[in-house]
């Protein structure tokens, strides 16, 4: 009892720190957005932005990145976490360490080769900023796709498939009705650290020549033009935007946990 | 009053991170300095500068450093200085703005203008114009011309001059790569639409810099029409229709700069300098000072670059120190102290010692008596015996506006659209130039709109 008691007060400083740098600061984005210059409430921000047709295009131009990043993203990183963690092959987790490596090196750094590299591809890269852009962000989250995934197929128990081969499941029918399902909750999260972070991450456009606005490009001119409101009430919707998708992945996976429990 | 109570939670956000190292111990001063990034000399040199056969300019400590020991041997008073940097000035006003207090701080003119509108900033002192102290060598080694330009220029009544101590100033221009680029295509603005050049030139991402030049490619044919330029008022009219920010102004400024957006590389934050000197890029809009920076880096990579003012006109700039008042607080020890660092790093050594680590060219002339820094452009840019050479006029910056032939640079021809101009522009450059006002809240409005209308996403 004593002991439990005493583990609760661990908890204290990540509370502090929980509230000074997570509660306020979201406490202080909720009071810019919902007020005007003068301190008065408002709800014209978000008036602004809902009618402003550039303002969308950018939210929906941020979201179409964030989806092919996140879609390239798991396309690559399924197959391969599948192999590395199925397949046996000779030292798995070195080579998961291979594709995890370029995390330790500053993100900057390697946006800076890559552009070099990019440019002796493509000759002159602003003729292809989507497409660099693309690239840039895949680079950058593959690795955020490829650990949750692969600890998801790792953590699985293998009695599992070779039951459904026993009772006859194809190749096929174990992947999509076994396999797949029961890694959910890696995909589940990969989506969540890859497509979140993709619609904000303004750096690789800036440093692969995209000067189309994304949303973090977007909330920073308001910043810089001194409209804390305006930037505030962005920074919001996205924020609710955020919690919403989170909100219905979640329960994704747990309609996947069930139906895999069911099984 | 319910916006101070919610400024608290922000406040004890910055506190968290600032708060400590404030408590001032009795006996030592402090003095907390914010300047922009890479723009003061940070000693460490390997060579020393020869400006004569009997002066030599070497720095071993950083300038700040050396302020400090300079200050304790003519003051008696030890001084510590918090030097701390901003990148760019809406960085400097949102840091002060959430709590930051400094003391000393160099905001570009506008924004010097803006903080003395919002009655934020304490006037220099008498003392501080007094050509008779020994140790004010701001005012007495000051450009005349630089001068002229202050005394000119006043917000809400109140002349920019008495506030702010100049330190760098310098035009926007255009660097290029004469292999490919022309001189006379680098001449107008209008370059930046231009099909030949596309994706092969930048722009910067910076709002003010980029209507300024957008704005000078819509009035182009009124800007370099002979009868306009001869009109007597010219000056008073040119400065008018740089500041324009009218809607209908704005809009057209939209539509150009639309079209440079797709015509050009990218809009860039920083990537321009290192861009040109890897060949990416041939052309860029820059500041003179970057464009120095950027000249010297290719050459030695071997590659030539030129820089040019376009014909249309150029933004005039300057950088300036202003005493907060906050910070400062009616201390009148603190207030002697950030007059002294302001003198001290404008002694004309000083002055060079930074002109040669950043590039940009100091407000400090030297007058009459001090010859460094005429000497030190002697040394970076006068042609070598036998060389031949063409002579720069540069007397307008030491003697004032319409000298002539006391201040001559021999220098080599490529000089004249190379380093030695785009540090000391010609008088021609002077006469078309125009300095950007600060914009009220409405026209900062209409712009930055603008800005974003340009760099969103089209659905249709």
């Amino acid at each position: 009892m004593e002991l439990s008691l005493k583990r609760k007060y661990l908890g204290i400083p990540y509370l502090i720190f929980l509230f000074i740098f997570v509660l306020l600061p979201l406490f202080v984005i909720f009071y810019y957005a919902l007020t005007d210059g003068t301190g008065h409430f408002t709800l014209s921000n978000f008036g602004h932005f809902f009618t402003n047709s550039r303002a969308i295009g950018t939210l929906i131009y941020s979201m179409v990145i964030a989806l092919i990043t996140t879609a390239i993203c798991l396309l690559l990183a399924y197959p391969t976490s599948y192999v590395l963690s199925r397949s046996g092959i000779k030292g798995g987790a070195a080579w998961l360490i291979i594709i995890v490596m370029p995390m330790w090196i500053n993100f900057t750094l390697r946006l800076t080769a890559l552009k070099e590299i990019l440019s002796f591809i493509e000759g002159n890269l602003a003729f292809h900023p989507f497409l660099n852009t693309i690239i840039g962000m895949v680079y950058d989250f593959l690795p955020f796709m490829v650990l949750p995934i692969y600890n998801s197929i790792e953590k699985m128990d293998t009695a599992l498939l070779e039951a459904a081969e026993d009772l006859g499941a194809g190749k096929r029918e174990v992947f999509f009705k076994v396999m797949l399902p029961l890694s959910m909750p890696g995909i589940v999260s990969g989506i969540t650290m890859v497509f979140l972070p993709a619609m904000t991450n303004y750096v690789v456009l800036d440093m692969l020549y995209n000067s189309t606005y994304i949303m973090g490009s977007l909330i920073g001119s308001y910043f810089s033009a001194f409209n804390w409101n305006d930037g505030a009430m962005v920074s919001a919707v996205l924020l609710v935007l955020i919690g919403l998708l989170t909100w219905l992945t979640g329960r994704v996976s747990d309609d996947a946990d069930r139906e895999g429990a069911r099984l | 009053m319910k916006r101070a109570f919610l400024l608290i939670p922000a406040l004890i956000i910055t506190t968290v991170f600032s708060g400590c190292g404030q408590e001032e111990k009795t006996g030592e001063l402090t003095l907390r300095v914010a300047n922009w990034e890479e723009y003061m000399d940070q000693g460490e040199w390997e060579e020393a500068i020869e400006l004569s056969d009997d002066k030599e300019l070497f720095a071993e400590n950083t300038l700040v450093d050396d302020f400090e020991i300079w200050y304790e041997e003519t003051y008696g008073q030890k001084i510590n200085v918090e030097y701390s940097t901003y990148g760019t000035n809406e960085d400097l006003y949102n840091q002060m703005r959430l709590g930051d207090v400094f003391d000393l701080v160099c905001p570009s003119d506008y924004m010097v203008m803006k903080l003395i509108s919002e009655d934020r900033i304490l006037p220099l002192s008498e003392e501080f114009f007094e050509t008779s102290v020994e140790e004010n060598y701001y005012i007495k080694n000051l450009s005349p011309y630089i001068a002229d330009q202050y005394k000119k220029l006043s917000m809400d009544g109140k002349p920019v001059y008495d506030y702010g101590a100049g330190y760098m100033w310098g035009t926007l221009g255009i660097v290029y790569n004469p292999d490919y680029i022309t001189p006379e295509d680098a001449s107008h603005f209008s370059m930046f639409s231009d099909k030949k050049f596309y994706k092969t030139v930048t722009v910067k991402d910076s709002i003010r810099d980029t209507y300024f030049a957008g704005l000078a490619a819509l009035n182009a044919d009124t800007l370099t029409d002979p009868d306009f330029k001869a009109d007597p008022e010219y000056k008073e009219k040119l400065t008018e229709i740089m500041n324009d920010t009218s809607e209908e102004t704005v809009d057209e400024v939209e539509d150009i700069l639309s079209v440079w957006r797709e015509n050009v590389y990218s809009m860039e934050t920083d990537s321009g300098k290192s861009d040109m000197v890897t060949g990416k890029v041939l052309a860029n809009l820059q500041w003179s000072g970057d464009a120095v920076y950027t000249i010297d880096q290719a050459e030695e990579d071997g590659v030539y670059l030129s820089y040019s003012v376009p014909d249309e006109t150029t933004n005039l700039w300057f950088d300036a120190w202003v005493m907060m008042k906050n910070g400062i607080a009616q201390d009148s020890r603190k207030q002697q102290a950030a007059e002294a660092f302001i003198n001290f790093i404008s002694r004309p050594d000083n002055a060079v010692r930074n002109m040669d680590y950043i590039g940009y060219t100091s407000v400090i002339s030297g007058g009459e008596d001090d010859s460094t820094v005429f000497d030190y452009i002697n040394y970076c840019y006068s042609a070598e015996e036998g060389e031949e050479s063409v002579p720069y006029d540069i007397s307008y910056f030491f003697d004032g506006e319409g000298a002539e032939g006391t201040y001559v640079v021999e220098a080599p021809p490529e000089q004249l659209h190379r380093q030695l101009f785009t540090q000391y522009p010609s008088t021609e450059v002077i006469e078309r130039s125009a300095i950007m006002r600060c914009f009220d809240a409405d026209a900062n409005e209409r712009i930055s709109r603008m800005w974003t209308n340009i760099r969103c996403f089209r659905l249709w």
